[in-house]
């Protein structure tokens, strides 16, 4: 196997009693656009910060080209990095603010104004270098940002959520502009962010971050269809858990009994709990089917609520037991349309499509 | 508005009557000063009798005036930049340090501005004395930095304050080194509390007249050291006309600050 363009081995980081980072390894590929996803406090944009030298890890070694990082200081790594907050340098023009890597460098003027013009045209800002950074909207800020971090053409770009203070709509906008950008120029881009639907629209692969640790890393589809974990399952799209008796567990699969004494089986086991202990079973609402009439292995269940919500429409319904499942079905679906609040219906799954965490 | 001053009815007229009293007893002792230095009378009566240079002549003639002028001009210039450069240090160090002890050195810092001067004077007299400093340029840049510096720490910590050190760390991935980034970056943006600490500074040290007796020697005055001698040999108009250059000079200083100041924001 060749050497991977960015290794991340074994990080931890320790703030006195506090672990905010346990074990994190990885392996990017050259140009790859790698996220890391995970709720506040998970130890991902500490992990970032590590790799732009901000903090020195504990213990570990992220090594790029086979060379050691973390003997390097912040300033000679060349690195990009785009952060949260809007940190245009406020004293200067939007040119003077891209050109500044380079003038650091001490480049020819010609190259700088040549350089400069690119990079802003690669965000569609040109023509704004004589622009005040105070005068832009936030949304021009980071795109400004984004061409300063560009300019110099490092080989790795950071992004540490760019864009959690746009409001939705230039969010998206520029999650395009991102992934053109990233298309464009081929850099290597680690980016964190909290929102997963950010991070499915833009990553190549994700690595899910719970508590310290990366849970998985997977590209989105493996992360859905596939989840390690019940914090993954959970994280990455819209999910229903349901407790479970484990009745037998070999090579991978379950034998499970659900509330209300339903036996599945055949299901995707993660986690090595032998029988007669509690499983957690995942149940995707999109994947769950609604019948009128009683179904072999269905859960029978009543219906809460009928919400439309354009292409399609969420059913809150309740099992027996008590469960809670929101079930989602295409928009003109049959059942719907002769079912109301308190009527009666049966759930059906695919065990292949479920997991089950133990 | 809770306090509209359109609705204050017969309150309006007795608080513009209170504001012309206040403007008038900060601003007619300067006018007064003023008006005397250009007076003809030897005894400093008000009304002055006629007007003249006389003063002015006598004051340029006399060596010693120009002389004292100078001291303080370069005494407060020193100052200014040590309290500048030593104030943006210690306030970036409080600013962004987590060391302990950090609050009770920020308190140790502003206690000149707290202390009465003359304890100040007496105790720093009598340091200098066994140290050898009393009477000299180093005494005197000492004694006027410890009451400037609170000042430059409070009005750059607070720039500091509102300064997101993201910024820094930004210019510091685009290949900066730390000082570099604070030089090019973080110093640029908190310039106005920088030059509100340089203006402070300045005039701390420039119209400063307790500390400057105690470390005044005959050969080394400042400009209040010699206004207040002078006044204590003899009551001459000499004393108005170096008190209303002294005035003129700090409020030239005031405009070309506030017309700076406006020119950097737009």
């Amino acid at each position: 196997m060749t050497e991977p363009f960015l290794s991340i081995r074994g990080i931890r980081k320790e703030f006195g009693s506090f672990t905010a980072v346990k074990d994190v390894t990885m392996n990017v590929a050259k140009g790859e656009f790698m996220t890391f996803l995970g709720p506040s406090g998970s130890g991902k944009s500490t992990t970032l910060y590590i790799l732009a030298g901000f903090q020195d890890p504990t213990d570990g070694d992220i090594l790029v080209n086979g060379k050691s990082l973390l003997s390097t200081p912040s300033h000679q790594r060349n690195i990009g990095m785009v952060f949260q907050r809007y940190t245009l340098f406020p004293h200067l023009s939007v040119g003077e603010n891209v050109a500044f890597p380079l003038r650091i460098r001490r480049r020819p003027q010609a190259e700088i104004a040549e350089r400069v013009k690119a990079a802003l045209k690669l965000v569609r800002l040109d023509g704004f270098e004589d622009r005040k950074p105070a005068l832009m909207s936030g949304g021009q800020q980071q795109r400004v940002a984004l061409a300063r971090a560009l300019v110099y053409n490092p080989p790795v770009l950071l992004m540490d959520e760019p864009l959690s203070a746009l409001d939705k709509k230039l969010r998206e906008e520029i999650q395009f502009e991102i992934r053109r950008i990233h298309q464009e120029t081929g850099v290597t881009i680690l980016y964190v962010t909290h929102d997963q639907e950010e991070a499915l629209r833009l990553s190549d692969r994700i690595a899910v971050f719970s508590q310290g640790e990366i849970d998985q890393i997977g590209t989105g589809q493996e992360l859905y269809a596939n989840p390690a974990t019940h914090f993954v399952a959970g994280f990455i799209g819209d999910s229903n858990f349901i407790e479970t008796e484990i009745l037998s567990s070999e090579g991978g699969e379950a034998r499970l009994a659900l509330p209300g004494g339903t036996v599945v089986d055949g299901v995707p086991m993660h986690g090595g709990k032998p029988a007669g202990k509690k499983a957690s079973l995942l149940l995707r609402p999109e994947r769950l089917s609604l019948s009128q009439v009683p179904v072999d292995k269905g859960l029978s269940v009543t219906i809460n609520d009928i919400t439309f919500l354009g292409n399609n429409i969420e059913v809150a319904t309740q099992t027996n037991s008590g469960d809670c499942l929101s079930v989602r079905l295409p928009f003109g679906h049959q059942a719907i349309s002769q079912l109301t609040r308190g009527d009666r219906a049966w759930l059906s799954f695919d065990t292949r499509s479920t997991h089950a965490f133990a | 508005m809770l306090l509209d001053f359109e609705k204050l009815g017969g309150l309006r007229a007795f608080l513009i009557g209170l504001t012309v009293l206040v403007c008038l007893f900060l601003v007619l002792p300067i006018i007064f000063i003023a008006a005397l230095s250009f007076g003809s009378s030897q005894w400093l009566i008000f009304p002055p009798p006629s007007w003249t240079f006389k003063w002015y002549q006598e004051l340029f003639a006399d060596p010693r005036w120009l002389y004292s002028a100078l001291t303080s001009l370069k005494i407060a210039a020193i100052v200014t930049v040590l309290s500048v450069v030593i104030g943006f240090l210690a306030a970036l160090g409080l600013n962004r340090g987590t060391f302990v002890g950090r609050e009770a050195l920020r308190a140790l810092f502003l206690t000149p501005m707290i202390l009465p001067v003359v304890v100040l004077a007496v105790a720093l007299y009598a340091l200098f004395l066994k140290l050898g400093l009393a009477g000299t340029t180093l005494g005197f840049i000492i004694a006027h930095l410890l009451i400037a510096l609170p000042f430059s720490i409070i009005s750059i910590g607070n720039a500091l304050e509102g300064f997101d050190k993201s910024v820094e760390d930004a210019a510091v991935l685009c290949g900066a080194s730390p000082w570099e980034a604070r030089v090019r970056v973080t110093v640029p943006a908190v310039s106005h509390g920088i030059f509100a600490a340089a203006v402070f500074s300045f005039l701390a040290s420039w119209d400063e007249v307790v500390l400057a007796i105690f470390m005044a020697s005959p050969t080394l005055q400042t400009l209040p050291v010699k206004i207040w001698a002078t006044l204590r040999q003899d009551l001459t108009p000499v004393i108005a006309a170096a008190s209303t250059l002294l005035i003129a000079f700090t409020i030239v200083l005031m405009v070309l600050a506030s017309l700076l100041r406006k020119g950097q924001k737009s």
